[in-house]
């Protein structure tokens, strides 16, 4: 694989606010793709992505954008779509307005034009001559998204962007945000919500306290977490001849009966159990009803991580 | 630069806000018609004391400009709009340039016809006398608008340290302690007017105009220097 | 869903949901009532006035003001010292130099600056961020927040009134030679100054809130408030220089910085060196009293009046 220049380069930056260290000694790269930032609050998931979207400066480290210093260069915009976490629009304005303004500040050409797609994307066209201050929070959020996409920017930054949306708008969006990707652009996503992150991004980057904790696919973190055993769910006619069976596998751990009868299998090595789990069951002529991993999840990453 | 100086031209207005500044506006005027139907015809140096430097220059002036400059910056701080801005593909003084000069756009107005109506009716009619109080009036806006910008950047706080300059520096210091006049944009405005109508004002002492405009200069562009330094390095919320 | 025999659903079975103990417990002890609240949102008021626990820059604004107003009182003192030293033991008193009765006169424009830029921290930013919601929903009523809000700065103005005067007080009973003989002669002049000082600081507190009460944007209410007194006072002077006999009395009464600097007069039996000049100065202090009342009383009650009505 042709090693790309990564879109956005993080090299061991930190940001204190006197004696409290919000961002600490941070390095990663993002490539094409789409993102997901993810951390408890005050995590400094946005202190974070303001410093790269050049808003707020490191204390240490540099942060390049396109191979640029992404602090101080306004051109770099151009190709940077940026949404923030907190209402920003002005209440006064129509939605189209509001859209047209930002179009005209980074120099769109054929305005109008983009604007009109830029709205029909998130599906305001409706509401569009409408001022931001009637709209729902889910609508102006969308509308800012639009605002947010009206240039067309090869990398989009979103911080905390479902944030009030509701179902339906999650999954339009969602649907939205991959077909962006697949068009080659670089999408961030910062959110607290795992099921947002778990769904959408290619790779996690989390952050606790301020410190990267892990990144890469989750699957692969969760595979990295060696040191903790995955937990894998067994229900079945007969669980403790079963489970007697199960605990003379090296590869497994320990195993647990849970008050409704279902076997939990600790072990490190869910493949061996994948294989030798089905053979005992048969050779001992008990019925499978059920074998799922309890721990496959971001969720289960997430905990850990956090405890840790 | 013209989206973001309309932007702000639209952020400023509000009904009452116009509606106090229209009234500040008028109280100099109303003091001008009344004192020329009086019998006892003031001297000019008391007049120009008491209303055009005391009222005008300073207090109605800073205070009318302050009120508006703060929505410039400060407001959108407070509001976290600012970053609309800032995230834009312009250079920062493309940011800074429009949001002043919507700043001067709104209180010159005022300031202006107050000036210009004041010193009608009290020199009466003398154009050369009425366009100096007028055109010093303008450079008064001009310097405090820049100066109140910068201020709206900097710190939260700007009414609370605006208010303290206004009051103790240029209506409380400045009266009396004649160092404080070379630092004081009520006193350069003041020497505009004098240096613009030497016949008159002839006897008052002030700076040269020379002087003057030369200062003037410096605080409108230093300040304005100042303003887009801040922006380009601050954290915009 | 399992139905019984009558056909009508059963709950869900044990094992479907687990409540586990991380550790919360309800709050078991005993809950304070009204008055509590109301001590809270007074001792909040003080807090957030005097910038106290928010970190050093919320405290340089209300600090620099206390300051100057003290170090007028301060300077004051070392002028009388300074002119018993030189000049002779009660040469202050017969040079007429300001004293106890002057100081509201002079300071009075930075005590109204002062209110003009705390105050509307105490009420704007509570409506504007919606927090007064938050405080309604206790057993707190609008009244009771304004009326302890009011009562928080009214504290803190009384400090900045007090504290000068009660330095100028401490300043000339210890210049003088005789402290013990000065303190006889004078004390008088102690409650005289507190006060004095409670009137200029009701009335500041009083308008200072109502302004506050009418905006949200704590900028509008203080350049509103500064301009109405920086600007009141040459309007009113110059206008009334010109109209002559009762008119130009009761415009000079429209002069809002003066109004308490004449019950201040009244209370020292002396004319300041601010209001000597005015032509209100001349109607007889009844009605000068009342007049303030009615400047601070009005305003007491249409404030009041604004927050009684506020529901969460």
């Amino acid at each position: 694989m042709i090693d790309v220049q990564p879109v956005i380069r993080v090299d061991g930056v930190s940001r204190w606010f006197g004696s409290v260290v919000a961002v600490s000694d941070v390095t990663f790269d993002v490539r094409p793709g789409i993102t997901g930032l993810l951390g408890p609050n005050g995590a400094g998931k946005t202190t974070l992505l303001r410093m790269i979207t050049g808003l707020a400066g490191t204390s240490s480290g540099t942060i390049e954008v396109f191979g640029q210093r992404v602090r101080d260069n306004p051109p770099l915009y151009r190709r940077m779509g940026v949404m923030s976490e907190h209402e920003t629009v002005y209440g006064f304005m129509k939605g189209r307005e509001f859209v047209r303004m930002m179009g005209r500040l980074r120099r769109v050409t054929n305005l109008e034009a983009a604007v009109d797609r830029a709205i029909e994307l998130v599906d305001l066209t409706d509401a569009a001559h409408r001022t931001l201050g009637t709209y729902s929070r889910g609508m102006r959020q969308r509308m800012r998204l639009a605002a947010t996409l009206v240039h067309d920017p090869e990398l989009l930054i979103l911080d905390e962007p479902l944030n009030g949306a509701d179902p339906r708008q999650r999954v339009h969006f969602q649907g939205l945000l991959r077909t962006l990707a697949a068009e080659g652009r670089t999408i961030v996503l910062s959110s607290h919500i795992l099921e947002e992150v778990e769904q959408l991004a290619d790779t996690v980057l989390l952050i606790v306290n301020g410190k990267l904790a892990a990144s890469g696919g989750f699957r692969a973190i969760r595979a990295a977490l060696n040191e903790r055993p995955y937990h894998v769910r067994v229900i079945c006619d007969a669980p403790r001849e079963l489970a007697a069976a199960i605990v003379r596998l090296d590869s497994v751990d320990a195993v647990n009966i849970d008050p409704d009868g279902a076997i939990i299998v600790l072990s490190r090595n869910v493949r061996d159990v994948q294989i030798e789990l089905p053979r005992l069951a048969r050779a001992k002529s008990i019925s499978l009803r059920r074998v799922e991993p309890l721990d496959d999840s971001l969720e289960s990453v997430f905990g850990y991580l956090v405890e840790r | 630069m013209g989206t973001v100086y309309w932007l702000t031209l639209r952020q400023m207005m509000g009904r009452w806000r116009l509606l106090i500044m229209t009234l500040l506006a008028a109280m100099p005027v109303l003091i001008a018609v009344i004192t020329l139907r009086s019998s006892r015809a003031p001297r000019v140096e008391e007049f120009e004391l008491v209303v055009f430097s005391g009222m005008l220059a300073g207090s109605i002036a800073p205070l009318v400009v302050l009120a508006i400059a703060t929505a410039a910056f400060a407001n959108e701080i407070e509001d976290r709009t600012l970053a609309n801005l800032t995230l834009a593909p312009i250079r920062r003084w493309q940011i800074v340039v429009p949001k002043l000069l919507a700043t001067i756009t709104i209180a010159a107005p005022f300031i202006a016809t107050s000036a210009f109506l004041t010193s009608h009716v009290a020199f009466l009619g003398d154009v050369k006398a009425t366009m100096a109080v007028t055109v010093s009036s303008l450079v008064a806006v001009s310097l405090y608008a820049s100066a109140f910008v910068w201020l709206g950047l900097v710190t939260t706080q700007a009414i609370g340290v605006g208010l303290l300059y206004i009051v103790l520096w240029e209506g409380f210091f400045s009266g009396f302690v004649s160092g404080v006049r070379l630092l004081s944009i009520r006193h350069y405005s003041i020497a505009w007017m004098h240096g613009l109508d030497q016949r008159r004002f002839a006897a008052m002492d002030s700076l040269s105009l020379t002087v003057a405009i030369v200062t003037s200069i410096i605080v409108f562009g230093g300040f304005l220097l100042l303003s887009v330094r801040r922006l380009r390095r601050m954290d915009v919320p | 869903m399992t139905t019984d025999t009558s056909g009508r659903p059963n709950a869900p079975t044990t094992g479907s949901g687990t409540v586990f103990d991380i550790g919360y417990q309800n709050y078991t002890g005993p809950r304070e009532g009204r008055q509590r609240a109301r001590l809270a949102v007074f001792k909040d008021g003080i807090r957030t006035a005097l910038g106290l626990g928010r970190g050093g820059r919320a405290k340089i604004l209300p600090w620099a003001f206390i300051a100057i107003l003290a170090l007028i009182g301060l300077v004051m003192a070392l002028m009388a010292g300074a002119a018993d030293r030189f000049v002779g033991p009660g040469a202050a008193e017969r040079l007429n130099l300001p004293s106890h009765s002057d100081y509201y006169g002079i300071a009075s424009i930075i005590l109204f600056v002062f209110a003009a830029v705390v105050a509307p921290e105490l009420l704007c930013r509570d409506r504007r961020d919606g927090v007064i919601n938050l405080y309604l929903v206790r057993p707190l009523t609008g009244s009771d927040y304004v009326i302890a809000r009011w009562s928080a700065f009214l504290v803190v103005m009384l400090a900045a009134a007090w504290l000068p005067q009660i330095i100028l007080f401490s300043g000339l009973s210890m210049g003088d030679p005789a402290p013990v003989g000065y303190l006889r002669e004078h004390w008088l002049d102690v409650p005289r100054f507190l006060l004095a000082g409670l009137a200029v600081a009701a009335y500041t507190t009083t308008l200072a809130m109502l302004t506050a009460s009418f905006t949200t944007r704590r900028a509008y209410a203080s350049v509103f408030l500064v301009g109405l007194f920086l600007i009141s006072t040459p309007f009113t002077t110059g206008l009334a220089s010109e109209v002559e006999g009762a008119g130009g009395q009761w415009i000079s009464m429209f002069n809002l910085t003066n109004i308490p600097v004449h019950v201040n007069d009244y209370i020292f039996g002396e004319l300041s060196a601010i209001t000597r000049e005015a032509p209100a100065a001349t109607l007889p202090a009844s009605v000068l009293t009342a007049w303030y009342f009615a400047w601070t009383l009005i305003p007491a009650a249409i404030l009041w009046f604004r927050y009684r009505r506020l529901t969460p």
